[in-house]
This record gives structure tokens, C-alpha cells and sequence, in this order.
């Protein structure tokens, strides 16, 4: 476990790297873009922690605004991570099937307002069981699968057959639906935002289908970083399960109002040829996303290789490198690199404002 | 950090918490066993524990002798805790080139044998400022570069440069030369054996250039787990660096055959959202992906991709149902490692002791 704790009032160039930190101005835009958007409407904010692994910065977004009071976890653990913190409301926008795992939410179930989501019969009855054995009753919503081809229902039926019986068992409360969405590549903004519109309201005719059988419908969980404006205008969203947008990556450079806010300073340690550096941070520390890490601040420099514990940055000619040298990396897609870090170390203006733990990271159960 | 659900020692490993990683006692004593067992000439395995951050492991190492009776990691701060957990003799494969991590590199250099990789001039005369102001003596190998894009000498004049500075200088200490490689990969013994000389012949020539100006070499540190008998059958070579032979992995198995898979992650299916798919809870977060998917064990089955919470799963024949287990043998052990907080230690499918991963997240 890394233990680093620099002193408030260190400035970056004294920080021991590789040493992930979050630009505190950038993550305070992006909270504020969100807060923005969903001023006045139905539709709120509803953070996905699996991003952050922190209570910290899931707050943060709750005080700016434009967020309901909880967050959605992507597993148990994670979710017992942000109850112990004081935030109570937590949605597991995922399938808890075991009945261990089911027991441990019956007793998350007592601390706070856990929901989660369900897509097969057998669960639905697994998690009554097992609640109705420990006297409480756990919320569960209906995963739909409108894009992803992962988990959730297939099929409209599918959903209300689920609702229904989820309605007809104790120890469950029937409280919505819910869907992932997923975008296989990274387009124009105008087809971002079509695409968005379509998946999400695939999730909104479960919901119809569903309160036509009499049955109310309190929540439609939906939408996500790429899709977080476009599902607050779809009729029926009442929360977005954003994540990626608080810190994120270079691969959604496309949405104009959200600044890379997480970043990896890291030291060149090598000059081994012209215009060669190898500095040291790797995929142990760094992962390796699907997409290249940038390098900020340095036009003409890519990271070329990254191998266990370095990375090898190339100059097209414009920069010279120096070993000592600090450079900062961007990630293209971040959600791997966090959960690397048991540490992050805020920054304003290039000095450390504050130390926070990541305490869900490694949260995989 | 990490949160299974920790479960009484006896329990039967298909009881565990998911996901977790799990290491079979056993195995990994045979693996040991066989790896060590080839060091039994001139060249001596020095384990490198960045591949397990397990203290627990590398005692059993070092105990099952062929080592140097040291050890190599990868970081300052794996070497900090490595030395509080009893290892007098640890080579940093890497270069500390900052004053604050040399300053810590001098200290550390008091209470252990500690080695550095070094490749410039400059970094001499700072490792040696530091020793010196400190009354340490840190040992360095002079890094030979023999791919291009590592950090590294060029083999041959350079680094030989490097080396009369380091004799020269006070507080450091010449230990020998180390290369800086891409792992060999090739099946065949012969391939793996000719390709393994061909990557040691610059440093020997670098080693006999040093030589001839009355300098003496030690240690030529060369190999890794995938090469490891070519490595400690090939003349010249003193020290094999390797670590992921003893908890293996999908990748290395094809040039390891004669090792078993210590390390694996047990996952439940989730879903199984639609005939021949089905859902795991482990994915790129507690399995790893970064440079290869790993292998499941249901017959048939391929790993269709990980997502960073799930597994998913294209099933054959075997249909697996809601809750059944699966289990993943990771593509790198050492990437996984670095994702747990915790191994769970079975032997003959019963927990037997739960162990920390205490240097797993240690980069700096």
C-alpha cells in the first residue's frame, strides 16, 4: 500500500512521482457543468463512484449541486465504502447474486437506502428470500440492456415479467429501472447526442410497459458521462449514473465543458537516444486504457510504449528532454488508473492543496 | 482497499469471497522448486519480488536456495518494504535519478546491501554525492541497453565510460553490469537458448572492454522467468532477475510448461442474459487485462472481453448457471497482484491463511 502524504503548500516539482493528482480547478469545473445542466430539472445527478473510489469527491459533486443526495457503486464493497462515509443512498447498478454477498447487503440494508438491480427471476427471488430472512427489505430496480450486450433484460416483456414478480415478493421493493449505455466509438457532438436520446429512451419504454400493468414507477436510472445532458431532456429520467466526467479522460476531448482532471506526474529517468525519454511511470501505475496516454503541456510528444514500470515518450523534434524532468501524463480513459491509487493528491495552481485517501480502491467485491 | 469477505481457515476454496486471488499453496512450492532447482551452476536466481509484492513469497524463495540470496524490485518503495520485512540484499532494476529518492536510496543503503541500476555519468556523481554525505556505500550495476526504447547504455565504449566513473567516484561501488531487455519469448529450448547469448554477447563484450582497463565485473544480471533455463545455462551470465515463474500466468505458460498456475481469480456468474453468454463479477479490476486477456476454465468457453466490473463469457457446450464459479488464470500474475490487497493461501482446496500484499501499489 502507498502511503505518501506530502505537506499541503508542496509544489509539484517536490512531489515523489509517480504521483497521481487532480487538478482541484479542473474537478470543481466539471461538478459545476453538471450542477448547471440539471438546475431546475427532474433529472439530477446520481455520481458512479467506480471512477473516484472516493467520498471526497462524490460529496463534492452533492454540495455543488445538481445531484441527488447518494451515488451508485459498482459493487458491494464499494457501496459499504460510502455508507461508512455518510452517504447513505446508494444504488448498485449492478447484480448481487450470491447469498453471502446478499446477506452483507441485508445488513448494508439497515445503515442506509441501498437499491439494487436485478435482471434474472432467479435472483429476484434469491435477494426476497434472503431479506425477508433478515427482516428487511432490500430496493431493486430492473436492469435493461439498451446497448452494451452485457447484463439486463433483452427484451420488454422481459422487464415487466421481472417488475411484476419483483411487486408480488416480500422482503423486495420495486422502485425502477435502469440501463448502461455504451458508444462503440467516439463521434461528432450532434450524433453523441442522437445516439444518447435512443439508447436511454429504449429504458423509458420498459418503464411505460411497466406502469401499464399498474405498477408506479419511482426511478429511471439512466445515462451516463457521454449522454449525462442529452438524458436529463428525455421525459421520465429522473437520474444519470454519470462517472467518468468528474475526473476524465483524453477520449471524450469532445465534450468541450469537461477538463482532464486526474493526471500522473511522472519524472524522466532516461535519455537513452534523441528525442527518446523513458520516465517512470508504467502500466502498473498507470493501466493501459485502450488508448494512448498524452502528455500535457508538450505538443509534438507522444507516449510511444509503455511497458511494467516505465513509459517511453517520443519527440517529433520540438522538445528536448532532460533527465529530472517532470512531465505530466493524461489518461485516455481513467476509471483503470484510479482504482491503481491509494492516494490522491490535490492540486491548485501546480501546489498540493490537499491529501485524500482512495478508500474503495480494490473494491472489486 | 480491498474488501472480501474473509472466511474461516478450512473453508473449501469453492466458498471464497469472488472476486479474489487465490494462490495455491502447492503450486507455488513447485514452481519454486523446479525454478530454483536449475540454478545449480555459476548463474544464481535473484527473484524479483515486484512480481508478488509479497514478502511472505519472497522468504520462500530465498529459502529454496539457487538465489544470490538477495533480492530485485522494481521500485524505491518496494525496496523500502521489502528491507523492513528482513531482506538485507536488494537490487533496484531501475533508476533513481531524483534527489529526494537518491537521498532515500543512501539511507536505505545504510541498514541493507542495496544495488541500483545506473546509466549516466551524472547520475554517478548524485548517487555518490548522497552516499558519501550519508557514509553509505550503494552498489550499482551499469544498466546496457539492448532494445531500443529502454532506459540504458549503449553496450561497448558507453558503458564503459559509466563504469570508471563509478570506480572513480566515492560512496558508489561497481557490482556489474545489468541488461535492460524485453522479456525472450520463443518455445523451442534451442530458440530460447541462442536467443538468450545473442542478448547477453553485448554486455560480455562491454564486461571484457571494462576488464581490459583492470576493472573487475562480478555480476553480468541478465534473463527473466520466461528464459530462465536458457538464462542460467548461458556462460557469462551471474544473475537471472525473475519473478512471475512462481505465480505464473496465461502469457508465460507456452514457454513454461513444466509450471502450474499458483495465482488464479475466482469470479460467480452474474447474468446469463442470453443463450451461450454469461456474466462474471471478475473483470479488468480484479483479473487485469492491460496486455492480454486471461483464460477461464469452463470447457469450451472463450473470454469474449473484460469490462473493468465484469467478465463476459462466449460459452460452448458447458452452460454454467446463475452463481455457478468460474475461475480465471490471470494473463500477467503480476498485474493482477498489483490490483489485491490481499492473496487468499489455499492448499488442497481449503483456505489456509489469508496474506497481505503489502507492496502492491508502491510505485514511488
Amino acid at each position: 500500500m502507498d502511503n505518501y502524504r506530502p505537506a499541503p503548500g508542496t509544489p509539484l516539482e517536490e512531489l515523489e512521482t509517480p504521483c497521481l493528482v487532480v487538478d482541484l480547478d479542473a474537478v470543481e469545473n466539471n461538478y459545476r457543468a453538471v450542477a448547471d445542466t440539471y438546475r431546475g430539472k427532474v433529472c439530477q445527478m446520481r455520481q458512479h463512484t467506480k471512477n473516484i473510489k472516493s467520498p471526497t469527491l462524490a460529496r463534492m459533486q452533492i454540495r455543488i449541486g445538481g445531484a441527488h443526495d447518494g451515488v451508485c457503486t459498482a459493487k458491494l464493497s464499494e457501496a459499504e465504502v460510502m455508507v461508512e462515509h455518510g452517504i447513505t443512498d446508494v444504488l448498485i447498478p449492478n447484480q448481487v447474486v450470491t447469498a453471502d454477498k446478499i446477506a452483507r447487503l441485508c445488513a448494508l440494508q439497515r445503515q442506509g437506502d441501498v437499491k439494487v438491480c436485478v435482471d434474472s427471476r432467479e435472483n429476484v427471488e434469491d435477494l426476497s428470500e434472503i431479506a425477508e430472512s433478515h427482516g428487511v427489505k432490500i430496493g431493486v430496480l430492473i436492469e435493461v440492456d439498451t446497448s452494451m450486450g452485457r447484463a439486463g433484460v433483452r427484451s420488454v416483456d422481459a422487464g415487466v415479467e421481472l417488475a411484476k414478480l419483483a411487486e408480488s415478493l416480500p422482503g423486495v421493493d420495486f422502485r425502477g429501472v435502469m440501463s448502461h449505455q455504451h458508444l462503440d466509438d467516439y463521434v461528432d457532438n450532434e450524433s453523441r447526442v442522437l445516439r444518447a436520446r435512443e439508447y436511454v429512451e429504449r429504458c423509458v419504454v420498459v418503464k411505460h410497459a411497466i406502469e401499464a400493468e399498474g405498477i408506479a414507477v419511482e426511478v429511471v436510472s439512466s445515462g451516463e458521462t457521454f449522454s449525462y445532458d442529452a438524458a436529463a431532456d428525455v421525459e421520465g429520467v429522473t437520474e444519470v449514473e454519470g462517472g467518468t466526467y468528474a475526473l476524465m479522460g483524453t477520449s471524450y476531448d469532445y465534450m468541450e465543458e469537461f477538463q482532464v482532471a486526474n493526471k500522473v506526474l511522472s519524472t524522466i529517468v532516461s535519455t537513452p537516444e534523441p528525442g527518446v525519454a523513458v520516465c517512470d511511470a508504467g502500466t502498473r501505475a498507470l493501466s493501459q486504457p485502450g488508448g494512448p496516454f498524452s502528455v500535457e503541456g508538450m505538443p509534438g510528444v507522444t507516449v510511444e510504449t509503455l511497458h511494467d514500470d516505465h513509459a517511453v515518450l517520443r519527440s517529433d523534434g520540438g522538445s528536448d528532454f532532460e533527465v529530472g524532468q517532470q512531465v505530466l501524463l493524461l489518461p485516455w480513459y481513467q476509471d483503470m488508473l484510479v482504482n491503481r491509487w491509494d492516494i490522491y493528491v490535490a492540486v491548485r495552481d501546480g501546489v498540493v492543496e490537499e491529501v485524500w485517501d482512495i478508500p474503495a480502491r480494490g473494491c472489486a467485491q | 482497499m480491498e474488501r472480501p469477505i474473509f472466511k474461516p481457515v478450512g473453508t473449501p476454496v469453492d466458498e471464497l469471497d469472488t472476486p479474489s486471488l487465490v494462490v495455491d499453496l502447492d503450486v507455488l512450492a513447485a514452481n519454486i522448486a523446479t525454478v530454483h532447482g536449475a540454478f545449480t551452476g555459476t548463474a544464481r536466481l535473484r527473484p524479483r519480488v515486484d512480481a508478488h509484492c509479497t514478502p511472505a513469497i519472497a522468504h520462500k524463495q530465498i529459502a529454496a536456495g539457487g538465489t544470490v540470496g538477495g533480492i530485485a524490485v522494481a521500485t524505491l518503495a518496494q525496496a523500502e518494504l521489502f528491507a523492513q520485512a528482513g531482506f538485507g540484499d536488494i537490487l533496484v532494476a531501475n533508476l533513481i535519478v531524483t534527489r529526494s529518492k537518491i537521498a532515500r536510496l543512501a539511507s536505505l543503503a545504510r541498514d541493507a546491501v542495496v544495488t541500483v541500476a545506473v546509466d549516466s555519468e551524472r547520475n554517478v556523481r548524485d548517487l555518490s554525492a548522497a552516499a558519501t554525505s550519508s557514509n553509505a556505500t550503494i552498489r550499482a550495476v551499469v544498466a546496457v541497453s539492448t532494445a531500443s526504447g529502454r532506459f540504458g547504455a549503449q553496450p561497448g565504449d558507453a558503458a564503459a565510460r559509466i563504469a570508471r566513473a563509478v570506480v572513480d567516484a566515492d560512496g558508489v561501488e561497481l557490482a556489474g553490469l545489468m541488461a535492460s531487455e524485453e522479456p525472450v519469448l520463443e518455445e523451442d529450448a534451442d530458440a530460447s537458448a541462442a536467443k538468450t547469448r545473442e542478448r547477453v554477447a553485448p554486455l560480455l563484450d562491454t564486461r571484457a572492454r571494462i576488464e581490459s582497463d583492470g576493472i573487475a565485473v562480478d555480476a553480468v544480471v541478465a534473463g527473466g522467468s520466461s528464459n530462465y533455463e536458457a538464462a542460467a545455462a548461458t556462460d557469462g551470465i551471474t544473475e537471472v532477475p525473475a519473478g512471475r515463474y512462481a505465480l505464473m500466468d496465461a502469457q508465460l505458460a507456452p514457454y513454461l510448461p513444466q509450471l502450474g498456475h499458483a495465482a488464479r481469480v475466482n469470479s460467480v456468474v452474474t447474468g446469463r442474459p442470453e443463450e451461450g453468454l454469461a456474466i462474471t463479477d471478475g473483470g479488468r479490476k480484479a483479473i487485469g487485462s492491460d496486455t492480454g486477456d486471461p483464460l477461464v476454465d469452463v470447457p469450451g468457453a472463450t473470454v469474449k472481453g473484460l469490462s473493468a466490473e465484469h467478465g463476459s463469457i462466449i460459452l460452448d457446450s458447458v452452460q454454467p448457471n446463475l452463481k455457478d464459479r468460474i475461475w480465471f488464470t490471470p494473463y500477467d500474475s503480476a498485474e493482477c497482484v498489483n490490483l489485491h490487497d490481499y492473496m487468499h493461501v489455499v492448499r488442497d482446496g481449503r483456505l489456509e491463511a489469508v496474506w497481505e500484499i503489502p507492496a502492491r501499489g508502491r510505485y514511488r
